[in-house]
């Protein structure tokens, strides 16, 4: 579970660092997915503390207590949620960028900010 | 009430989509749903009896609403009504009301919930939402803007996101009276998130640049009530839980005193402004008990500023210094400057005072300073020059026809009594004479409301005329201002005007004596990009550190 935690949290960590040292601005939007996918699987993990099963209604007396323990559905939902305004985002995002990748095409960062102020 | 509540929460979102549907009336039915708002915001503004709806078998996800929701939904109502009506014969399609609406409905859901879920996703809707509205215009420079803004606002919903996660972890709930019992770490990440998402102290910087370069309604939007949905829950977070009250107070300290100083030096009005939102916020924070009469004075002050600001002539104050103003313009821009700076009468003074009453000792010093330099930077605007008969021309177009001078005289004169046949009137003329020439530039509202004398203008280079619309949105705001003293009419003693009276005498003698000569300019290398998200993980270790000590 550490290990697993561990990672998640270095996931986070590199899509940040991704955000400030990459200069395409193309890449600084790919990294901030990553950054969300590191928050997603965190809520996973989260919602896998009391067990792994899949909660579903109607095997429930296979998973009292030990090693058939259900997951806790409450995180995955709202996860889900956070998972399809991530999506959007990213979507205008990229939209916002085809646009402007007409007049800098090399789409470098700190080039369109002097650009268009 | 709880069914009425729903309902009220979800009519924003039908009527923001079926406005897409029915584009002839996306004014009206926009309107409308802002005046529900208003009557809702009010209802509980006068202390009604709180209401909680909660979901069954909740996880802690619930609403709340109480006096303080109340004056928040009541700033978001009534600049978002003064919105409308200025933009009604600016040509606006229906997708700029749509989103309007939408992002009324949002914001409106934040100041109910009383989980930190439903904020997350209301703040997310709230992003999206001020994105399209920023990027209306479809230059690449409000396309920058605004995905500047969007990115910086995702990447501190993704730390708030890490931070619930937390939360939920350590006490399978998420309304805010869980923060108690979560780790330490989970409230410095949820911090991280409101305080970049409401624009206080370091992380705010974003502001001036997104509020500065957006169009004028937009900026009066996002100023007067979007980036109060970030201090909300902050406010929220210290009347629940007593141990983050000093938190939350010493930021409303340091943000007020760090937007007064970049706006005591700014040169530019709109940058003026947005660096005193800033400011405002932490006067907010400062005082959380009675922070949301604070924000009702200053969402509608500030609206009303960007919307006059739009007007102006040029947007750097040394050329509004030697091309003087018109008169009718600049009594607005004094009411406006007047109650920000706390002057007796309008409604910032009790609002004002009501603060520094709940200041706590430590408090006082920071904030008094911080009056002061509000004080300061208003002088900029009140003691710009101005001409009584001075027709919407500025120098460059005075070679040709000079403006007929009933049409300012009337435009200043007819507020309410005869809008509603010449509204369209306006529209109609202003699309037919003078089209290209006031629809090139990014704050064109309606021509004028005589209609008649838009035809002999020499269109070259003039300024776009403020018409009924602009006047009538001005008259609900700084009419709002002087309406909302009721709220707080105790103010009203010797000893507290006399006050705000000294701390303006010394503010305009400062920017008389000194402030005027002086020529600073502050770099502006931590706006860049790259800057705010470096700022952004330096104010969590900021964080991590005050969280834990």
């Amino acid at each position: 579970m550490f290990t697993l935690e561990a990672f998640i949290l270095a996931t986070v960590f590199c899509g940040f660092l991704g955000i400030i040292l990459k200069k395409n601005l193309m890449r600084k939007i790919i990294s901030m997915d990553g950054m969300s996918t590191g928050s997603i699987g965190f809520y996973v993990l989260v919602a896998a503390s009391p067990g792994v099963r899949s909660p579903i209604v109607g095997v429930r007396e296979a998973a009292e207590g030990g090693a058939n323990a259900y997951a806790d559905p409450v995180p995955q939902a709202v996860i889900l949620t956070a998972i399809v305004i991530g999506f959007s985002i990213q979507a205008l995002m990229l939209v916002g960028v085809m646009k402007l990748s007409r007049e800098n095409p090399t789409l470098d960062c700190q080039e369109i900010e002097s650009n268009s102020l | 009430m709880d069914t009425l509540t729903i309902i009220w929460i979800a009519l924003p979102l039908f009527v923001g989509f079926s406005i897409y549907l029915l584009p002839k009336l996306s004014r009206g039915l926009a309107l409308l749903v802002s005046l529900v708002s208003l009557a809702y915001g009010l209802w509980y503004a006068f202390s009604a009896e709180p209401l909680t709806l909660e979901l069954i078998d909740s996880f802690g996800v619930s609403l709340f609403v109480d006096q303080l929701s109340g004056f928040f939904i009541l700033t978001n109502a009534v600049v978002t009504a003064a919105v409308i009506l200025y933009c009604w014969s600016s040509g606006k399609g229906a997708f700029f009301y749509t989103q309007a609406i939408i992002l009324h409905g949002s914001v409106n859901s934040v100041f109910l919930c009383a989980d930190l879920i439903s904020v997350y996703v209301a703040l997310e809707v709230i992003g999206i939402a001020a994105f399209l509205l920023i990027v209306y215009p479809r230059t690449d420079r409000s396309i920058w803007v605004g995905l500047r803004y969007l990115f910086v606002s995702n990447t501190a919903m993704l730390f708030y996101l890490l931070g619930t996660a937390l939360v939920y972890q350590a006490t399978r709930s998420f309304s805010f009276a869980a923060l108690e019992n979560a780790p330490t770490e989970a409230i410095a990440l949820i911090f991280i998130g409101l305080l970049a998402k409401g624009g206080i102290f370091v992380s705010g910087l974003w502001l001036p640049l997104t509020h500065g370069e957006s169009e004028s309604p937009v900026s009066a939007l996002l100023s007067g009530a979007v980036v109060k949905t970030g201090v909300f829950p902050l406010v929220r977070f210290a009347l629940i839980l007593p141990e983050l009250d000093p938190l939350v107070r010493l930021f409303g300290v340091l943000t007020a005193l760090f937007g007064v100083a970049f706006a005591v030096f700014a040169k530019d009005t709109k940058r003026i402004l947005a660096f005193h939102t800033i400011s405002q916020l932490g006067f907010i924070l400062a005082a959380p008990a009675v922070g949301g009469f604070y924000a009702l004075t200053h969402g509608l002050v500030k609206s009303a500023l960007f919307l006059i600001a739009g007007k102006l002539p040029s947007r750097d104050l040394k050329f509004l210094k030697k091309h003087p103003i018109p008169t009718s313009l600049w009594i607005a821009l004094a009411i406006a400057s007047f109650s920000i700076s706390g002057f007796p009468l309008l409604s910032g003074f009790g609002a004002k005072v009501l603060t520094t009453k709940n200041l706590l000792p430590w408090q006082v010093i920071g904030m008094n300073v911080a009056a002061f330099g509000t004080a300061v930077s208003f002088a900029k605007f009140i003691f710009l020059p101005h001409e009584p008969s001075l027709a919407f021309s500025n120098g460059a177009a005075a070679n040709g026809l000079s403006l007929n001078g009933t049409a300012s005289n009337g435009t200043a004169n007819n507020g309410t009594a005869s809008n509603g046949a010449s509204l369209n009137g306006a529209a109609a003329h202003g699309t037919a004479n003078n089209g290209a020439a006031v629809h090139a530039s990014a704050d064109s509202s309606s021509g004028n409301s005589s209609g008649n004398s838009s035809g002999n203008r020499s269109s070259a280079s003039s300024i776009p005329q403020p018409g009924v619309s602009f006047w009538l949105a001005i008259v609900v705001l700084l009419g709002g201002l002087v309406l909302a003293n009721v709220f707080y009419y105790d103010a009203y003693s010797l000893e507290n005007i006399v006050k705000p009276l000294v701390t303006i005498g010394l503010g305009w003698a400062a920017y008389l004596l000194i402030f005027q000569k002086l020529s600073v300019k502050l770099p502006r290398v931590a706006e860049q990009f790259d800057h705010l998200i470096g700022a952004m993980s330096l104010m969590l270790m900021l964080l991590f550190w005050m969280v834990l000590a």
